[in-house]
């Protein structure tokens, strides 16, 4: 079968194009930049110079493909330029959306995040419950933006089907600053780690491997303009960290900051950003989502779609080892 | 679910009415949820129940239509809830010049913003007095102390609340009811709003504030029994400024301030944005 995908330079979309070429599917991806480092390699993997924003080279990559996954975004809290957001995220998707109709696509599945869902209370989010807080970075927004599009085009006669992974990690390419990956690499190698205080905060973890199979399962099961929580585990930065311990034997040691501490810190990046222009990861507006509970319930995925999570220690077992192979590299 | 007491709010699957139930829920209190058909308003319910642990019940009605209103009052009585806060909340907002505004759209403000609010006053009455101490809170807006152009009709209905809501505080004191009236400045109450504000200048940008920072502010206004809850500081400022400033200056500025704000009909609180043509929505992409 063909398939057309975008962001296979990203990490989840890197991943989910190697493992659909190895089931003997040509995959075409679209790729902005023919020398980056993170194109997947694979013979079935048919490269096409692009980018989501021009519907010409959209149509080009996509004539003949019947299954399309959208995972290209931009990936971050601040821009020095908030318009690439919608540009990318809301007009990008529409592109594609639009082009799916006229090229015949059976299905589209559209890699949103649980950001959207926003902050949980008590109970694990479902894909039901309703966001609690307003939108304030636009990231989140125009993600939800794009979902509200992806729904519409039900209506417009195309199958599609979101998923929205939350904080994922495990083998792949490494795509940001400060991502699961990189503080769990951190921690392995030995270095002072810095968690947020309360330390008993909760987050949803997964594992890329699990992401990848979601996509696929949301792709065969999911049902037209519905949405899938692809989760993992729910647990504090703390029991995180344990964990890593336990399986790492690493001696690094913990320390949790209170608030105004990373505020200050926000606040040099901030500075910093202002010298250099280079842009910053923390914000002082973006901090208070690492001082918030985010946990997520993937019982819909299981239940709809079958979907089958790694258990934790495995997961962090193969990422451990992954990562350490890729530090004595 | 300390008793069987309720609160009842109009406009709460989404905006500023959302906001007011999550912090009545967080505050134990159990809620009667009225708005607009559509599942949102199940899942809010649902998540309220299994989150906080008050009971809380949906009701769908447009309340443009005023048997809709009787019909939520006999519903409640069915029941046997006994309502003893009633949040006047749904409203339908909009900025526009007056000639571009259907009779229709403002026909529909009016019954919403006016005679629903007073509808509801009405029909719960006599359940609010019999469960003393109770609560009315009208919701109003700063726009009833400034004369903005493009919300001539929105402005006026506004005026309506603020109004009322004084009048009847003083009528209903020795009934053991306590009105109040909150007047908020703009919100991101929904997706149309939050685009439109993006827009607007950078002032006006600084005192706009989230509904989840005004709905704390509102509902302990409403338990200590504030006559008036102007929520934010910058707010409060403008309305000093503006008791200061002589007509004609305020009339420069803020017909300068709304100059820059493209006619939009956003609708506040209850509905779904329903006026958004696609060319707006790539604007705002844009």
């Amino acid at each position: 079968m063909k398939i057309f995908i975008t962001g296979a330079t990203g990490y989840i979309g890197h991943q989910l194009a190697l493992k659909l070429a190895n089931q003997g599917n040509v995959v075409h991806i679209i790729v902005r930049d023919q020398s980056s480092p993170n194109i997947p390699v694979h013979n079935n993997i048919i490269v096409f110079p692009g980018d989501i924003t021009y519907l010409s080279s959209i149509k080009k990559a996509m004539a003949g493909c019947e299954q399309v996954y959208h995972t290209a975004a931009i990936v971050k809290l601040f821009s020095k330029d908030p318009s690439l957001f919608y540009k990318v995220n809301v007009d990008g998707t529409r592109n594609l959306l639009g082009a799916a109709v006229d090229a015949g696509v059976k299905k589209f599945v559209y890699t949103s995040t649980c950001g959207v869902l926003g902050a949980s209370v008590k109970m694990p989010k479902s894909e039901k419950d309703p966001r609690t807080e307003s939108f304030d970075n636009e990231y989140e927004f125009t993600k939800f933006l794009a979902e509200n599009l992806v729904k519409d085009y039900v209506h417009k006669g195309l199958f599609t089907v979101i998923v929205s992974p939350s904080k994922v990690y495990g083998p792949g390419i490494e795509t940001h600053p400060v991502s699961v990956n990189w503080a769990i690499n951190n921690f392995i190698k030995g270095k002072l780690t810095i968690i947020p205080k309360p330390s008993n905060i909760l987050s949803n973890y997964c594992f890329i491997d699990d992401i990848v199979n979601g996509h696929i399962l949301a792709m065969q099961h999911g049902l037209g303009g519905d949405k899938y929580i692809l989760g993992g585990e729910n647990l504090s930065y703390e029991d995180f960290f344990h964990q890593l311990r336990l399986l790492s034997g690493s001696k690094a040691r913990i320390i949790p900051a209170p608030r105004f501490i990373v505020h200050i810190w926000a606040l040099a990046q901030w500075c910093k950003y202002l010298i250099t222009k280079e842009e910053p990861f923390v914000t002082i507006k973006g901090i208070h989502h690492i001082f918030i509970n985010k946990i997520y319930s993937n019982e819909k995925a299981k239940q709809k779609l079958g979907y089958r999570p790694t258990p934790l220690q495995e997961a962090l077992k193969q990422t451990i080892q992954f990562l350490k192979q890729k530090n004595y590299a | 679910m300390l008793d069987n007491l309720y609160t009842l709010i109009t406009g709460a699957s989404e905006g500023f009415g959302k906001s007011l139930a999550l912090e009545c829920a967080s505050r134990k209190m159990n809620l009667i949820l009225v708005a607009l058909p559509g599942p949102e308003l199940y899942y809010l319910a649902d998540f309220i129940k299994r989150n906080y642990l008050v009971d809380a019940i949906a009701i769908e009605k447009d309340l443009t239509c005023e048997e809709n209103c009787i019909a939520v009052y006999q519903f409640v009585q069915s029941m046997n809830l006994r309502v003893n806060m009633l949040i006047n909340n749904a409203g339908l907002g909009g900025t526009m010049l007056f000639s571009e505004g259907s009779i229709s759209f403002y026909q529909k403000q009016i019954k919403l913003n006016i005679v629903a609010t007073t509808l509801f006053t009405h029909l719960f009455l006599d359940m609010l007095k019999s469960n003393g101490p109770s609560h009315i809170l009208n919701v109003g807006s700063l726009s009833s102390y400034f004369y903005l152009n493009k919300k001539q009709v929105y402005g006026a209905t506004k005026s309506f609340i603020y109004s009322f809501s004084k009048s009847l505080r003083r009528e209903l004191k020795n009934d053991g009811i306590s009105v109040s009236v909150i007047c908020p400045g703009s919100m991101n109450t929904n997706i149309s709003v939050t685009c439109l504000l993006k827009t607007s200048s950078r002032i006006s940008r600084l005192s706009i504030m989230n509904p989840e920072e005004v709905a704390p502010i509102a509902i302990s206004g409403l338990l200590k029994s504030r006559e008036v809850i102007i929520p934010g500081r910058l707010n409060k400022l403008f309305l000093f400024i503006n008791k200061l400033l002589p007509d004609f200056i305020k009339t420069m500025i803020l017909s300068n301030q709304m100059k820059n704000i493209r006619s939009v009909t956003a609708i506040e609180t209850n509905q779904k944005s329903i006026l958004l043509t696609e060319k707006q929505k790539s604007l705002i992409a844009s």
